[in-house]
């Protein structure tokens, strides 16, 4: 990551912490969703974007982390429960991403299409831990005796916790270990032949996108104080699959605009359906708006939103003297 | 003898595509294998790099039998290759190329740059430089890979695979795409590599003035069989070659 780079996530999250005791409960709510979704898109990215793994288990692995933190909550764990939750998706994500030391491409696909379902099915009949279809509430975690249970304080949380995950990627992408999520990214045989050891390279892969899962999932957990199996079902992980691909699969930041276009694009659309008195029309519109949308980035921008920001930023440059070369500016960002 | 191959055979179904090859290289030698197109060149570094076992024959390096090892432990006992086609990693710089090479050496100057997570590799910087300034890509380092031409892109795979510092190392037509200026100054630059590091190196390669500008010695194959094994001199008047080359009864 450039030191640019950080400065600017550095500046941002601190105006996104300083504006947040004055926020509106609502607008607070959407910045606990957007960071939290914003956590679990960079979680898959790290599989999916720099590792080439594709996954349709993410709601599940998030789902690990909610129950675990949710449980340790209500045991008084209090916010160790967040990393602790991590640590529990961690290791389920290395067992899913166990047959992707055989599968590849479509095939490992299926199989975490096949673990988000049987999760699914654990959350739903391992009522003492998870409390079946009516779910787990989780009671508000305490620090040095005072519970968090503001919205605002929340969205501080999510927002810190996103600020460490996207400036620990930054970090992880820039390291040899990066590197080699990348070329195994591009060629699974290259990388072998250039004396990777893939199936370490991908046991790192899931470990670590396993841990972001279950923080995200960890901090949804608390944040709507309920984990139930419908939270976290196939259509959350489909979501994540959207996300990544709006904000631009192997960037830094794209899952960041993914995230927080697909989370608030149907908040976005219902606030339009009340302003006109259509909510009932327009909430029916909305998944097919959603849909559309999602077919539109693939056929007209298939790189996500990150690629329609280095468009910009490329005709700013180029248009001021001076400005650098296309080539000089093509790194991920 | 510190690379050693006896009766290597190796079959693709019913093709014999390297046949019972006997081929030894001694310690700190740079080697020659030269053929035509089909002779089982790349098939047999393929062998000797862990990415084909063969169906009989043992290859050892200083001793130790090396066939069955994946091209990671090679790694670490100082085995490192270069590709005749290489790939356009996206989202990869020049430097990343090399340090990530470095990391996957065992470091005989120094180890200390070459964890999973470490982020800088002064070293891997300085060979960067070093390896790559001759072709005028010197201060192409934070380049992405896939805007480099062909030709730079394999100077960059030979950078990557000496800067994992081998002991023995394997290339694949390292000149293939240059020009012929840059192809006598990477063949000086491998030179330089055994002078430095007294690596010994095998080499698959088709421009005989780089061949002999580089190589103590030369191996010629054709239909998977050693035809010749002698000097740059020698190569240019033995009959079997003439033949296999020139179609001279």
């Amino acid at each position: 990551m450039k030191r640019a780079h950080f400065i600017v996530g550095v500046a941002v999250a601190a105006a996104v912490l300083a504006v947040t005791p004055f926020l509106d409960r609502y607008v607070a709510y959407l910045v606990t969703i957007v960071a939290i979704s914003s956590i679990g898109a960079l979680g898959l990215n790290l599989l999916t974007g720099l590792c080439g793994q594709i996954s349709f288990a993410q709601a599940a692995l998030m789902g690990i982390g909610a129950y675990t933190a949710g449980n340790l909550c209500n045991a008084g764990l209090g916010l160790f429960a967040i990393p602790l939750g991590g640590l529990a998706a961690a290791t389920a994500s290395v067992v899913i991403g166990l047959p992707a030391l055989r599968l590849r491409g479509l095939y490992f696909a299926i199989a975490t299409l096949a673990a988000q379902f049987i999760l699914e099915y654990l959350f739903k009949i391992l009522e003492p831990l998870t409390h079946g279809i009516s779910g787990l509430l989780i009671r508000p975690p305490t620090v040095l005796g005072f519970a968090i249970q503001d919205d605002r304080a929340y969205a501080r949380l999510a927002v810190a916790l996103l600020f460490l995950v996207w400036s620990g990627i930054g970090v992880l992408r820039a390291t040899n270990l990066g590197r080699s999520f990348l070329v195994v990214r591009e060629n699974e045989i290259v990388a072998r032949g250039m004396g990777i050891d893939v199936a370490r390279t991908k046991f790192w892969a899931f470990l670590l996108s396993g841990f972001i899962a279950g923080i995200a999932g960890a901090m949804s957990g608390i944040a709507s104080r309920l984990a139930n199996p419908e939270a976290f079902s196939f259509a959350l992980s489909v979501d994540y699959v959207a996300m990544i691909i709006v904000g631009g699969q192997g960037t830094l930041t794209g899952p960041l605009l993914g995230a927080a276009f697909v989370t608030l694009l149907p908040e976005a659309i219902q606030r339009i359906g009340e302003l006109f008195n259509t909510p009932s029309i327009l909430s029916a519109l909305r998944e097919f708006a959603f849909g559309m949308l999602i077919i539109l980035f693939l056929i007209f921008e298939p790189l996500g939103l990150m690629a329609v920001v280095r468009k910009l930023r490329l005709r700013l440059t180029a248009s001021k003297p001076g400005g650098k070369s296309p080539a000089a500016t093509t790194e991920a960002v | 003898m510190a690379l050693e191959a006896r009766g290597v055979t190796i079959r693709f179904g019913g093709v014999v595509a390297v046949n019972g090859l006997d081929l030894d290289v001694r310690q700190g030698e740079i080697v020659a294998l030269i053929g035509p197109n089909g002779a089982g060149k790349t098939t047999f570094i393929n062998c000797v790099s862990g990415a084909y076992v063969p169906q009989s024959g043992r290859v050892t390096w200083k001793g130790g039998d090396i066939l069955g090892l994946t091209p990671n432990a090679l790694g670490q006992r100082g085995v490192s290759r270069t590709f005749q086609n290489v790939a356009s990693l996206h989202d990869l710089t020049v430097l990343d190329i090399v340090r990530l090479g470095r990391s996957l050496g065992r470091g005989r100057t120094e180890r200390r740059s070459l964890g999973l997570f470490t982020t800088r590799d002064p070293l891997a910087e300085e060979l960067t430089e070093t390896l790559l300034a001759p072709l005028g890509l010197a201060d192409a380092r934070h380049r992405p890979i896939q805007m480099l031409s062909y030709g730079h892109r394999k100077a960059v795979d030979l950078a990557r695979a000496i800067a994992a510092e081998p002991e023995l190392l394997l290339l694949d037509e390292p000149v293939a795409g240059l020009s012929s200026r840059e192809a006598h100054e990477l063949a000086d630059v491998i030179r330089g590599v055994r002078e430095r590091h007294g690596c010994t190196i095998l080499m698959v390669e088709h421009k005989m003035d780089v061949v002999n500008r580089t190589c103590d010695r030369i191996v010629v194959m054709a239909a998977g069989s050693r035809i010749f094994d002698g000097s740059s001199d020698e190569v240019q008047v033995d009959p079997e070659v003439r033949r296999v080359y020139l179609g001279e009864p």
